[in-house]
C-alpha cells in the first residue's frame, strides 16, 4: 500500500530503524490527499507528529520542492516543541539526503536568521502563534505565504478557547485569504469536546476527525512510603528518599512538579540525597534559555538520569528513552496528567508507567480519585468561549501594519475565525475605533490616530513607528515584570519583581538549583552570590498552581463521605479522617460542615471560618469573595481567605456569630454585582486586556523606559473608565475573563440552595485535623485590598498610641 | 482631618491630600497634572481623557465645603505646556469655576516651564506670614510647603506591605502628595527624598477612608 504513496525515502529510513508506518499515519496521508483537513486525535507517543508531516513530506518528495518558497508551516504552543520537532524531522531528511530545508522561528531566533528566513524562506517553518502573528504583520506577508500548501498545528487542544487560540484563529483566517488551497492538519491529545477543536481548525465541508484510541491503559501507582505524609505543604520532602530509590532503578526519569518553587526545592533535596552521583537536571520557565536548551538536548541524547521539570516541559516533547514519570503533587487535571505520563515508554503499544507522589494528605485523596477517573475514562472539558475583543484589537492593528484593508472585507474575514463567528458589526466597529484613536472624538486624539482612511478609502497605519511598536506588543501572554538574577557576570534566569520585594539583603533563596544570597538590585538586575546556607527561603513565584477539575473534586467528596472506602487508604490517612471525626465532624454528602475557631497569627488573635464545600476551587473562590463582602458589611473585618478545591477558609479580626446569615442565598443577589466590580481579579484582567489591546505598552525587560514612556498604571485608568465608560470594550473583556476564570455561579447557586437549613456548625476551641492543610496553605487570596489595609493601619496606629499612652 | 502644628500655625490635612490653613482661609494642593491622560496620545497610547474632569471635581467638591477664599496650587497644575489648550470644554468650565470662585495662586512647576497663558500668572514662590510656598523643596533653613515629589509611603503591618499616598512633615518642611487622579508616586525612602526626611519626621498615610500618622522611626521599625 505504501507504494501508492511513493514515500520510499521515509520508508527506507523507518526500515533502517526497524520501524513501520502506523495505520493512522497512512490514513492521515490518504485523507489529506483526498482533500480533507484533518484533526488527528491520538495519545502521546503514537507517531502523531510524523503523521502530521507525512502529507507535506509526500508532496515535497513527489512534486519536487519549490525553490525558496514556503511550503509547510508548523505551529506549536511551545518554543521547546518547535526545536524538538525540528530535530526529529531533520533525522530522516538528512539520512535520506532529501532536498528539504527545515527551520525554526520563535522569539529566541536571532534577528540575523529571521531576516534570512524572510528573504530565503525554508520549505518548512516551525513557529509559534506569536511569531506567526509577527510574520503576518509584515508588509510582504502576502507574497511570503502565497505558496503555502500545508499547515500543521500541534497540541491544538491546548490553544482552543484561550486568548492565544483567538490570536491564532484570526491569523488562520487571514492565511486562508492568502493561500486558500492550503491543507490543514491539527494534532491533539485526547479530549472531550472534539468538535469544537475541529471547527477551530477548519470549517470546510471536507474536514474530518481521525481518532486513535489509547491501546493500553497506563499503569499508575501512588508512592508507598514508611514516612509520614504531612498534613499540608506542597513540597513532598518526606518522599525524596523513596523517589531517589526509584530514580536509581530506572534508566531515565522525568519528575514533574506543579510550580517552579517545588522544582527548586525538590531538585535541591535530591541533590543532597545523591550519593550515587546520578545526573540530575532542572528545567523551568524562569531559567535562562541556554540552560533550558542544554537540558533538553542532554535529555534527548539520553545523557541524564533525571530531570525535575514544571509544565515548561509539558507538551508533546518526544523522549522515547524516559521509562518513568513521577508526578509530585496532585496533577490537577486528567488530560494534562495523561500527557505527562505519555512521556514514559514512548512506544505506542506499551503501557505508560507513572508514579504519583501526594505532597499532603488532601492530595493523597486527589491522587486516588485521579486514578479512579482515568480508569472510568473521564476527560476534562474546556468551556467554549467567544473570541476576546482585546485580541481582536491587537489583530486589527497587525493587519493594518501588513497592508491597508477595506473595512467590510476585514469584518467578513474576522467572522470566519471560529471564536469570532458571532461577532457583531457594531462591536467590530467599536474595536476598530478603539485601535484608531482610542475611540475618542477629540481633536488631539484624532491628530495622533494610529490608522486612518487613505486616499483609496482603505485603512492604513499612519507611520512606520506604529509597526515597530506593534512588534514589541504582540502576543496574548502578559507576564509579571521580571528581573534578571545575576551571579557575577552570569545570568541564571528571571524572577517576578514582587518576589524580590519580600526579600531583605542577606536573605537566601533557591534558584537554578543553588542557594543564593540576595545582595541588591542594580539596573533592574538582582545581584546575588553563592552561599552554603542550608536553610534557604522558598521562593513563592506566581503562577503554576493548576485548578482541579470538577470531576476530580466530586470523586474526592465521595471518598471522604463513605467510611467503607477508607480501608483502602494507608493507615495515616484513615487515622487522620478518624481523628477529624472524633474532634469535630466529617463533611456530609448533602449538607455543609462549617467550623469556626480562634487562632493566633503573629501574636494577634484571629477568627477562622472553614466551609468544607467540595465544590471546586472556582466556586470556593467566588464564595470566598461573597462571604467576605458580607462579613465586611457586618463589621467582622475579614482579612483574607484561602480557597482550595475542597474548602474555603476565611479569617477575620472579629468572630462571626451567625453562620446562617453569612451563608444565606441572598449573598448571590445583594453582593454579586458590587463584589464583581471590586475584585482584584477584575483589575488584573483589565491590566492584561489593556496590554493585549495596546492601550498601554508592555514593559519589556532590559528596555528602560524614559520620560513619556513611563509605564502608566492600569489601575488608574480602570477607576476612571468605570465611572465614565462603564461599558468600555476593555471593561467588557475584563468582566468576561473574570466570569470565566473564577465564577462557577450556577454551581454555587445550587450549592447554597442545597445547604439551606442543612449546615452543621462546629464551634471549636482550636484548629481541626481537616483544617490544618487549609490554614497552612500559602497561596492566599486577599480581599478588596484597600479595605483590609484600613483595618491594619487602624490596628497599628491604635497599638502605637497605646504604647505611648495616648489612647 | 488631622492637625499639623507648623510653626505655631495649625494646619489641617484631609484624606484627599488637601492642606487647609483655615485661620487664613487658604487651601493648599499640589501636582494636579491636568491633561496627563491626553498627553500620551502622541506616543500612540490613547489613555482615556477624563482625568482633568475627575481631578477638578474632586478638588471643588472638597474645598466648597470649607470656608476658604484662597487656593494655592503648588505647581505642576498642568501636565505639559499644551495641556491648557487640550482641555475639553467641560473641563474648561470646571477650571473657570475654580478661578472665578477663589483667588487661585499658581506656583510654577517644572512641567510648566515653557507654558504661556495670558490668564494665568505663575509665581516662583508665594509667602504668607513666615511660610514660603514653593514647588520643589529646597535644603535651606526656611519654613516651606512644597509638592513636586508625589510622595508615597509603605509600612509593613502583620507581614503585609501597605502603600499609600502620604504627606511628609519634617521640622520646617511639609511636602504634599500629588492630587491629580492620574499621578503616580515616589517612595519616601528614595534617595532624592532623603535630605528632607529624618527619624522623627511624621508621615501621614492617606487612604480612602482616613488618615493614619506614623513617625519615620515607627515605619522603619516595622521592617
Amino acid at each position: 500500500m505504501s507504494d501508492n504513496f511513493k514515500l520510499q525515502p521515509i520508508q527506507n529510513w523507518l526500515k533502517k530503524n526497524n520501524w513501520f508506518f502506523y495505520d493512522h499515519q497512512l490514513e492521515t496521508l490518504n485523507q489529506s490527499i483526498n482533500g480533507y483537513d484533518i484533526l488527528l486525535i491520538a495519545p502521546t507517543g503514537g507517531g502523531k507528529t510524523l503523521a502530521g508531516f507525512l502529507p507535506s513530506l509526500h508532496d515535497l518528495i513527489n512534486n519536487n520542492s519549490p525553490e525558496n518558497k514556503l511550503h509547510t508551516l508548523y505551529i506549536s504552543p511551545l518554543k521547546a516543541l518547535t526545536i524538538d520537532v525540528h530535530r526529529n524531522l531533520t533525522n530522516p531528511i538528512e539520512d535520506q539526503n532529501l532536498d528539504i530545508r527545515v527551520e525554526t522561528r520563535t522569539g529566541d531566533t536571532s534577528s540575523y536568521k529571521k531576516n534570512r528566513q524572510k528573504n530565503v524562506p525554508p520549505h518548512m517553518l516551525m513557529t509559534t502563534p506569536e511569531s506567526l502573528a509577527l510574520l503576518l504583520a509584515d508588509i510582504k506577508a502576502k507574497e511570503y505565504f502565497k505558496s503555502l500548501r500545508y499547515l500543521i498545528i500541534d497540541e491544538i487542544h491546548s490553544l482552543v478557547n484561550t486568548k492565544r487560540g483567538d490570536l491564532l484563529s484570526l491569523n488562520l483566517s487571514r492565511l486562508d485569504t492568502i493561500s486558500p488551497n492550503c491543507k490543514r492538519i491539527g494534532l491533539s491529545a485526547t479530549i472531550k469536546n472534539k468538535n469544537s477543536v475541529l471547527n477551530f481548525l477548519s470549517q470546510k465541508k471536507k474536514s474530518k476527525i481521525i481518532n486513535i484510541q489509547e491501546k493500553s491503559s497506563p499503569k499508575i501507582e501512588i508512592l508507598e512510603t514508611e514516612n509520614r505524609v504531612p498534613w499540608s505543604g506542597h513540597m513532598a520532602s518526606y518522599a525524596i528518599t523513596d523517589i531517589y530509590k526509584k530514580i536509581k532503578r530506572s534508566s531515565m526519569t522525568i519528575l514533574f512538579v506543579n510550580t517552579r518553587a517545588q522544582a527548586e526545592l525538590v531538585f535541591n533535596k535530591l541533590w543532597h540525597e545523591n550519593e550515587n552521583n546520578l545526573k540530575i537536571a532542572i528545567h523551568h520557565g524562569s531559567l535562562e534559555k541556554e540552560i533550558r536548551r542544554k537540558v533538553e538536548s542532554l535529555m534527548s541524547l539520553g545523557k541524564l538520569d533525571c530531570v525535575v521539570a514544571t509544565s515548561s516541559l509539558d507538551l508533546g516533547i518526544d523522549w522515547g528513552k524516559v521509562d518513568l514519570v513521577v508526578q509530585i503533587g496532585s496533577p490537577k487535571g486528567i488530560a494534562r496528567f495523561l500527557q505527562r505520563i505519555g512521556r514514559s515508554n514512548h512506544r505506542f503499544d506499551e503501557p505508560s508507567k507513572a508514579l504519583l507522589v501526594p505532597s499532603n494528605r488532601f492530595e493523597y485523596l486527589e491522587c486516588i480519585s485521579t486514578i479512579a477517573s482515568i480508569k472510568a475514562n473521564l476527560l476534562d472539558e474546556v468551556k467554549d468561549k467567544d473570541g476576546s475583543l482585546d485580541v481582536l484589537a491587537q489583530h486589527i492593528l497587525g493587519v493594518a501594519c501588513s497592508n491597508p484593508f477595506q473595512i467590510d472585507e476585514l469584518y467578513l474575514q474576522i467572522k470566519k475565525a471560529w471564536p469570532y463567528r458571532g461577532l457583531k458589526k457594531q462591536n467590530f466597529k467599536e474595536v476598530l475605533e478603539f485601535v484608531r484613536n482610542g475611540g475618542y472624538s477629540l481633536k488631539h486624539y484624532e491628530q495622533y490616530a494610529k490608522i486612518d482612511l487613505n486616499k483609496n478609502n482603505l485603512y492604513a497605519i499612519k507611520n512606520r513607528n506604529i509597526r515597530n511598536k506593534y512588534r514589541l506588543n504582540v502576543g496574548t501572554i502578559v507576564e509579571a515584570y521580571m528581573l534578571k538574577v545575576k551571579l557575577g557576570n552570569r545570568t541564571l534566569g528571571q524572577v517576578e519583581e514582587w518576589f524580590i520585594e519580600g526579600l531583605n539583603e542577606g536573605d537566601t533563596f533557591l534558584f537554578s538549583g543553588r542557594v543564593l544570597e540576595y545582595q541588591s538590585i542594580t539596573n533592574n538586575n538582582i545581584i546575588v552570590r553563592s552561599t552554603n546556607n542550608s536553610h534557604p527561603k522558598i521562593p513563592s513565584y506566581a503562577g503554576g498552581r493548576l485548578p482541579l477539575t470538577s470531576e476530580l473534586s466530586f470523586q474526592v467528596r465521595k471518598l471522604i463521605s463513605k467510611k467503607e472506602y477508607w480501608k483502602n487508604f494507608p493507615n495515616q490517612i484513615s487515622d487522620w479522617l478518624k481523628l477529624q471525626f472524633k474532634f469535630s465532624a466529617l463533611p456530609s454528602t448533602e449538607g455543609l460542615l462549617v467550623e469556626t475557631f480562634p487562632r493566633h497569627i503573629k501574636n494577634k488573635k484571629r477568627y477562622f471560618l472553614i466551609c468544607y464545600t467540595f465544590e471546586g476551587r472556582n466556586a470556593n473562590q467566588t464564595l470566598g469573595f461573597l462571604i467576605s463582602k458580607k462579613m465586611q458589611r457586618m463589621g467582622y473585618k475579614p482579612i483574607s481567605f484561602v480557597a482550595t478545591d475542597y474548602a474555603l477558609a476565611v479569617w477575620s479580626m472579629n468572630e462571626v456569630e451567625n453562620i446562617n446569615i453569612i451563608l444565606n442565598e441572598d449573598i448571590m443577589l445583594d453582593d454579586l454585582y458590587e463584589w464583581l466590580e471590586e475584585t482584584p481579579l477584575l483589575k488584573k484582567n483589565f491590566r492584561d486586556a489593556a496590554i493585549i489591546s495596546g492601550l498601554i505598552e508592555r514593559t519589556i525587560p532590559g528596555h528602560k523606559k524614559t520620560g513619556k514612556q513611563v509605564m502608566f498604571s492600569s489601575d488608574l485608568i480602570f477607576n476612571v473608565l468605570k465611572k465614565h465608560e462603564p461599558n468600555h470594550i476593555l471593561l467588557q473583556v475584563a468582566r468576561n475573563d473574570s466570569y470565566r476564570g473564577l465564577i462557577d455561579l450556577d454551581r454555587l447557586g445550587d450549592f447554597l440552595k442545597r445547604i439551606k437549613n442543612n449546615i452543621v456548625h462546629k464551634k471549636l476551641d482550636r484548629i481541626s485535623p481537616l483544617a490544618v492543610p487549609l490554614v497552612l496553605e500559602i497561596n492566599r487570596q486577599t480581599i478588596d485590598k484597600s479595605e483590609v489595609d484600613e483595618y491594619f493601619l487602624e490596628e497599628l496606629e491604635n497599638e502605637i498610641l497605646l504604647e505611648v499612652g495616648l489612647n | 482631618m488631622k492637625t499639623i502644628e507648623f510653626y505655631n500655625h495649625k494646619l489641617q490635612i484631609n484624606k484627599e491630600g488637601i492642606l487647609f490653613w483655615l485661620e487664613k482661609e487658604i487651601a493648599i494642593v499640589s501636582d494636579l497634572h491636568l491633561e496627563k491622560g491626553s498627553s500620551f496620545a502622541s506616543t500612540g497610547q490613547f489613555i482615556p481623557p477624563y482625568d482633568s474632569e475627575e481631578t477638578l471635581k474632586k478638588l471643588l467638591n472638597v474645598i466648597d465645603n470649607y470656608k476658604v477664599k484662597k487656593v494655592i496650587l503648588l505647581g505642576d497644575t498642568f501636565h505639559d505646556k499644551d495641556a491648557f489648550h487640550r482641555m475639553p470644554s467641560k473641563v474648561r468650565f470646571l477650571f473657570e469655576e475654580l478661578i472665578k470662585n477663589y483667588e487661585v495662586i499658581f506656583i510654577l512647576g517644572n512641567h510648566e516651564n515653557k507654558m504661556k497663558i495670558d490668564s494665568i500668572n505663575f509665581y516662583q514662590e508665594y509667602v504668607v506670614d513666615n511660610v514660603r510656598f514653593i514647588h520643589e523643596a529646597v535644603q535651606e533653613n526656611i519654613n516651606q510647603i512644597s509638592g513636586h515629589y508625589h510622595p508615597v509611603a509603605s509600612i509593613k503591618v502583620s507581614s503585609k506591605k501597605i502603600t499609600t499616598k502620604c504627606l511628609i512633615h519634617t521640622n520646617n518642611h511639609i511636602i504634599l502628595p500629588s492630587f491629580g487622579v492620574f499621578t503616580g508616586g515616589l517612595n519616601i525612602h528614595d534617595p532624592v527624598l532623603k535630605p528632607f526626611i529624618s527619624q522623627d519626621s511624621n508621615i501621614y498615610f492617606l487612604t480612602k477612608k482616613s488618615i493614619y500618622k506614623f513617625s519615620n522611626k515607627e515605619i522603619e521599625s516595622q521592617y
